[in-house]
């Protein structure tokens, strides 16, 4: 017998025995995770009780949350030798939106998940990598190694339509020739601004963004959807790959997202033919960078977790903070505060009317996470199992899979952790983030299993335990008009001592926004304290 | 479909006034037609699927299935006037044939496939018995529920009967290949046949001649399909051990994958998850093709060192790669990772295994690493005067996305950092004639992380032409001489200087890209080579 009988009858044999045969549902265990509401809102409803006998502390910086943006204010101070420096956060734990969480199978993330290999210009962030060892040996190549164990393997991701999973992103099957030609005209569309650079030498679309050449700046002010209309491209396949990427980097609609912003995700870390376009990832997602970011900012008990901060004098650098796990009152005199944590909270412990950003001024989309354990990996007609899988024509984004880079060591190791995320696309946010936030536990967690059963028939028999995670202000929303207004502008203003630097006032819900804005707010921080430095960025 | 409301009285007066008991008979019947309808197609779907995987040229396989079983129904359908009285009797045992033929179809050619000559006779026997059977049955139904008017029976036997073909076609390939499997698909079907006749049985007493008998005779195909289905994969394995042309004297299934080893007179193979890795009547070729040459394109560069070379393999797990690189006594030290502890463990102790591989894993310069080589490579960088002067990769071929990142330029840039300068290496790259998209794809991989390619290859009998590819930190010309010393079988100087030689037939295809870790092409080519009327062969792991 020839050996291609062989290898034949071994795919029937393997397709069979995986076939667990199993009758009784079992109970699934869910929670929710992450952000606790109720400390948020005590901030906003004046339930911080009343402060005794404060605890006196002085510092250098004050760091007022405990995001990528703050961790990385962090790790710049930490660089440039400062040890004089106090973080609160007001969560048990750091990470802020980019923070892991645990299943027994597998660490998952919570919120953020990867983060595109930078392109070569964004020098800071490249630093930062390699002080991490995520790049290894010179960072200043165009193309250097990276660690190979956060690189996120093939194949990375995946569609299901009509049924079958294909791979990519874009769904071909059954594609008209008009429908391939559009797709075609704007692979070439985006080919031709791509690596272009303005009038001004600056590339067209950058990281940070608010480095971008002026010349396409008018783009903000129409939606992509407009845009892609005045481009004659009216393939639903095209619109459905484009309004997927806006909602998964900004949680917002083709109609919602400004142009610039759209067009910024496929440009700003280089066109994927033209580099190397790794994806870099962990089981915990970006987690793994806020981890290791805290622990080279080596604050030791300078790092206040439960630790909400209630009420800042712009004027003395006065922050006063409670301790909500210790019931400790802190007042702690500060020469310079980072404000890392999201912008919107801010007036809320500005003095009254210190605040001249108009409410609302910024738009933040809600959004939904849960990870769910599972027995068995999901497989699905056609193509493998990616990294991220995605329904074609549903609310949901699909899933990412923990496991998906793990050694082969684990390889048998059943079962894994998938993370469904879902944006709450209304244009009424306030309504979308009272639907999030009011639905019950096991509302959610029906919801989560109907939309995964939708694209794996039969998966909740699998399902183990659920983790939900609620984020009412999860990602600031690049409406039109948003990165190049006034309201932008405004938020980005120093008040006082007071530094706002969180990804929001950098324009884009992105670990790169959220670095840079830190980095650059402690090098300001640190030329106020006379320790001027270059900046690495 | 609500049975309840489709079948319910018809308005127009019916031939004979339908009582209570009628009635739900009727009912019920017409979900048996459903039943045996879903259950006929699925068993030719099944054979067709299986005849088309087995038999490949699927369009013939698919269009000659399904004429043969559509006739039969036909030969069936006409038959049925031969059987005069006990028609309720004759439908349950019918059912009971259908269930027992068709339940064990797909295990019946699965295990024909690896025994018989030609497994045409058994498909074509299974469609003709089963698709008989399944045409007897509407008409005899019909007789059964002949208490309705002509045009009603027909109506409604037929919807049902085409409504269940209709399902047949949507679960087969959604829900029931991918979840179920084709031996366990064909029992499930088997068993619902079952249940239709058990529940005929039990409806129908009175018309029964020998209800216990019959009502005995259900239990006991019940019990038969129900015992396959739950040792399902026993019966895979006992199938599978069938699979193999030579006895079995060893089969462990470990973590990580299934080692079977057979053996007949002096030829010992092995086997991972049922593909041949070596045959000891020509292993020889294949070995000494891996690791001469590149030992003596590692003399050529470094000629002064006569001691304490340093080598790396990657996989070769059975030590046969081994014996030949510690023939050559400038080999100090032999660092090997293989996945699977199960595998060295095994070679490092079975005596007949032992004596093939001549006792390679009891040198003290051998020292064996179970890791994931990729994650060792990276957890062990190494310092300059630590480096390796020869890598020798023998990792089983690219059939899946986890070891297709074993095959991507990052991979071997990897692997480049942790040879000498004047460090040279191996990549045993599957076979450049049944699989010519992947060979040379690895070839342009390897190119791509600097490592310079010289592809060459062997006849290695068992496996057919099989490709390796020579790499070198620095640009260097394949060796022309083998180190003095050793005793070989197959190579030869004369032979080398052929290796590096490529018909035109064979030629390097210019399209290929690059395996990069984020996109794995390779493992696509691997796929569609295989899928090709030639590709056959394979090392998969
Ligand atoms: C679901 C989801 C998925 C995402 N996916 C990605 C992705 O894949 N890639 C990517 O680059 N980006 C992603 N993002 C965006 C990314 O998370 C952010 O851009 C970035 O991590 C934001 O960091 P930040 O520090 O600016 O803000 P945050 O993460 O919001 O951190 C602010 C911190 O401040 C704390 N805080 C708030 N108020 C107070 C107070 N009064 N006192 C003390 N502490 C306070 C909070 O608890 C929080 O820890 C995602 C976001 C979400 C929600």
């Amino acid at each position: 017998m020839d050996l291609s009988r062989r290898r034949v009858l071994g795919a029937m044999a393997t397709g069979a025995a995986t076939s667990a045969c199993r009758t009784s549902p079992r109970p699934v265990t869910s929670r929710f995770v992450g952000q606790l509401a109720e400390r948020g809102h005590r901030l906003r409803d004046g339930g911080i009780p009343p402060a005794s006998a404060p605890t006196p502390m002085t510092a250098s910086v004050v760091i007022v949350g405990g995001g990528a943006a703050g961790l990385s204010a962090a790790w710049r101070l930490r660089r440039a030798g400062l040890r004089d420096v106090v973080l609160l956060e007001m969560e048990p734990a750091v990470g802020g939106t980019a923070r892991g969480g645990e299943l027994p199978r597998s660490r998952y993330p919570m919120g953020a998940h990867y983060l595109p290999a930078p392109h070569p210009s964004f020098r800071g962030l490249r630093t930062l990598l390699g002080d991490l060892g995520v790049i290894v040996g010179p960072t200043d190549r165009p193309e250097p190694d990276y660690e190979l164990s956060y690189v996120c393997r093939g194949p990375v991701e995946r569609h299901r339509y009509k049924g079958r999973w294909d791979p990519g992103l874009y769904p071909t099957l059954g594609e008209s020739d008009e429908e391939q030609a559009q797709w075609l005209r704007w692979r070439d569309h985006l080919r031709e601004l791509d690596g272009r650079r303005g009038a001004d030498g600056r590339r067209l679309f950058d990281l940070p963004v608010l480095g971008s050449s002026t010349e396409l700046r008018q783009l903000d002010r129409i939606s992509m959807a407009t845009y892609l209309d005045q481009l004659g491209l009216d393939s639903w396949r095209l619109r459905w790959t484009v309004d997927y990427a806006c909602r998964d980097d900004y949680g917002a609609t083709l109609a919602q997202t400004s142009a610039f912003a759209g067009l910024h995700h496929f440009l700003s870390r280089g066109l994927e033919d033209e580099v190397d376009r790794f994806i870099l990832t962990w089981p915990q997602g970006n987690g793994w960078l806020t981890e290791q970011l805290s622990e080279r900012a080596e604050l030791g008990d300078r790092l206040r977790r439960d630790t909400v901060a209630y009420a800042i004098d712009p004027d003395t650098g006065v922050v006063e903070a409670w301790d909500a796990a210790a019931g400790e009152h802190l007042r702690i005199s500060a020469h310079t505060v980072l404000w890392s944590a999201p912008r919107f909270v801010l007036p809320r412990v500005l003095p009254r009317g210190r605040d001249r950003l108009p409410a609302g001024a910024l738009t933040y989309s809600p959004w939904l996470v849960a990870s769910v354990e599972v027995d068995e990996v999901p497989a699905g007609i056609g193509t493998d199992l990616a990294w991220d899988n995605v329904p074609v024509g549903a609310d949901n984004l699909g899933y990412v899979v923990a496991t998906h880079s793990q050694s082969l060591v684990d390889a048998h190791v059943p079962g894994t952790v998938l993370t469904y995320y879902e944006p709450l696309l209304g244009d009424d946010v306030v309504a979308e983030r009272t639907r999030l936030l009011s639905g019950s536990l096991s509302q959610w967690t029906d919801h989560v299993l109907t939309q995964l059963d939708g694209m794996h028939p039969g998966i909740g028999r699998t399902v183990r335990a659920v983790d939900i995670a609620r984020w009412g202000h999860a990602m600031v929303r690049p409406v039109v008009g948003h990165l190049f207004g006034e309201g932008l502008r405004q938020a980005r203003a120093e008040v006082g001592r007071v530094i706002p630097c969180a990804a929001d006032v950098g324009g884009l819900p992105l670990f790169e926004e959220a670095f840079a804005a830190g980095v650059r707010a402690a090098e300001r921080a640190l030329a106020q304290l006379g320790r001027s430095e270059a900046t690495i960025l | 479909m609500d049975a309840e409301d489709s079948v319910s009285a018809p308005a127009e007066a019916p031939a004979i006034e339908a009582t209570e008991l009628h009635r739900g008979r009727s009912r019920m019947l017409l979900v048996s037609v459903l039943v045996v309808a879903t259950c006929g197609l699925v068993y030719e779907l099944i054979s067709a699927t299986m005849a088309s995987y087995l038999l490949g040229d699927s369009v013939t396989q698919w269009s000659l299935v399904i004429g043969v079983y559509l006739s039969a129904m036909g030969l069936g359908s006409w038959l049925s006037k031969s059987i005069e009285r006990h028609e309720t009797e004759r439908f349950v045992q019918i059912q009971l044939v259908i269930a027992l033929v068709g339940g064990f179809s797909a295990t019946m050619l699965f295990l024909g496939f690896a025994h018989l000559a030609s497994v045409r006779p058994l498909l074509f026997s299974i469609l003709v018995v089963v698709g008989t059977a399944v045409g007897l049955e509407i008409p005899l139904m019909m007789r059964i529920m002949r208490g309705y008017a002509l045009k009603d029976l027909v109506a409604r036997v037929l919807a049902f009967d085409y409504l269940g073909s209709l399902a047949a076609s949507l679960l087969f390939p959604l829900l029931l290949l991918p979840y179920l499997g084709l031996v366990r698909t064909a029992l499930a079907f088997g068993l619902l046949n079952a249940a239709v006749a058990g529940w005929s049985a039990a409806h129908f007493t009175p018309d029964l001649r020998r209800p216990g008998w019959i009502k005995a005779q259900v239990g006991l195909v019940a019990a038969m399909l129900g015992a396959g289905f739950v040792f399902g994969t026993e019966i895979e394995d006992f199938g599978e051990s069938q699979l193999y042309d030579f006895p079995v004297i060893f089969s462990q299934r470990t973590p990580y994958q299934r080692l079977t080893i057979t053996r007949w007179q002096n030829d010992i193979r092995l086997f991972i998850n049922g593909n041949l890795q070596f045959s000891s009547t020509d292993e020889h070729r294949y070995h000494e093709a891996l690791v001469h040459p590149v030992l003596a394109a590692s003399v050529q560069a470094r000629p002064e060192v006569v001691e304490g070379r340093r080598v790396l393999v990657l996989g070769g797990g059975d030590g046969l790669a081994l014996r030949e690189i510690l023939a050559h006594d400038d080999v100090g030290r032999i660092d090997l990772v293989d996945l699977d502890p199960a595998m060295t463990e095994l070679f490092s102790s079975h005596p007949m295994l032992v004596s093939l591989n001549g006792g390679a894993f009891e040198d003290p310069r051998v020292h064996v690493h179970n890791a994931d080589a990729m994650e060792w490579l990276l957890q062990h960088r190494r310092d300059d005067g630590d480096k390796f002067d020869v890598a020798i990769v023998d990792l089983p071929d690219p059939n899946n996305f986890s070891l297709g990142k074993l095959y991507s330029n990052s991979f071997y840039r990897l692997l480049g950092t942790q040879l000498r300068d004047d460090g040279v290496g191996v990549v045993q790259s599957t076979s450049p004639y049944l699989a010519p998209r992947s060979f040379w794809c690895i070839v342009a991989t390897l190119e791509a992380a600097d490592l310079n390619p010289r592809p060459y290859h062997a006849h290695v009998p068992s496996f057919g032409d099989w490709g390796f590819v020579l790499i070198a930190k620095t640009p260097r010309h394949p060796p022309l001489h083998l180190v003095p010393g050793p005793t070989r079988r197959f190579l030869s100087d004369e032979l080398m200087s052929t290796l590096f030689v490529f018909p035109a037939d064979q030629a390097r295809p210019d399209d290929v890209e690059v395996n990069r870790l984020n996109d794995q092409m390779l493992v696509r080519y691997y796929e569609q080579d295989l899928a090709a009327p030639l590709g056959a062969a394979g090392r998969g792991g």
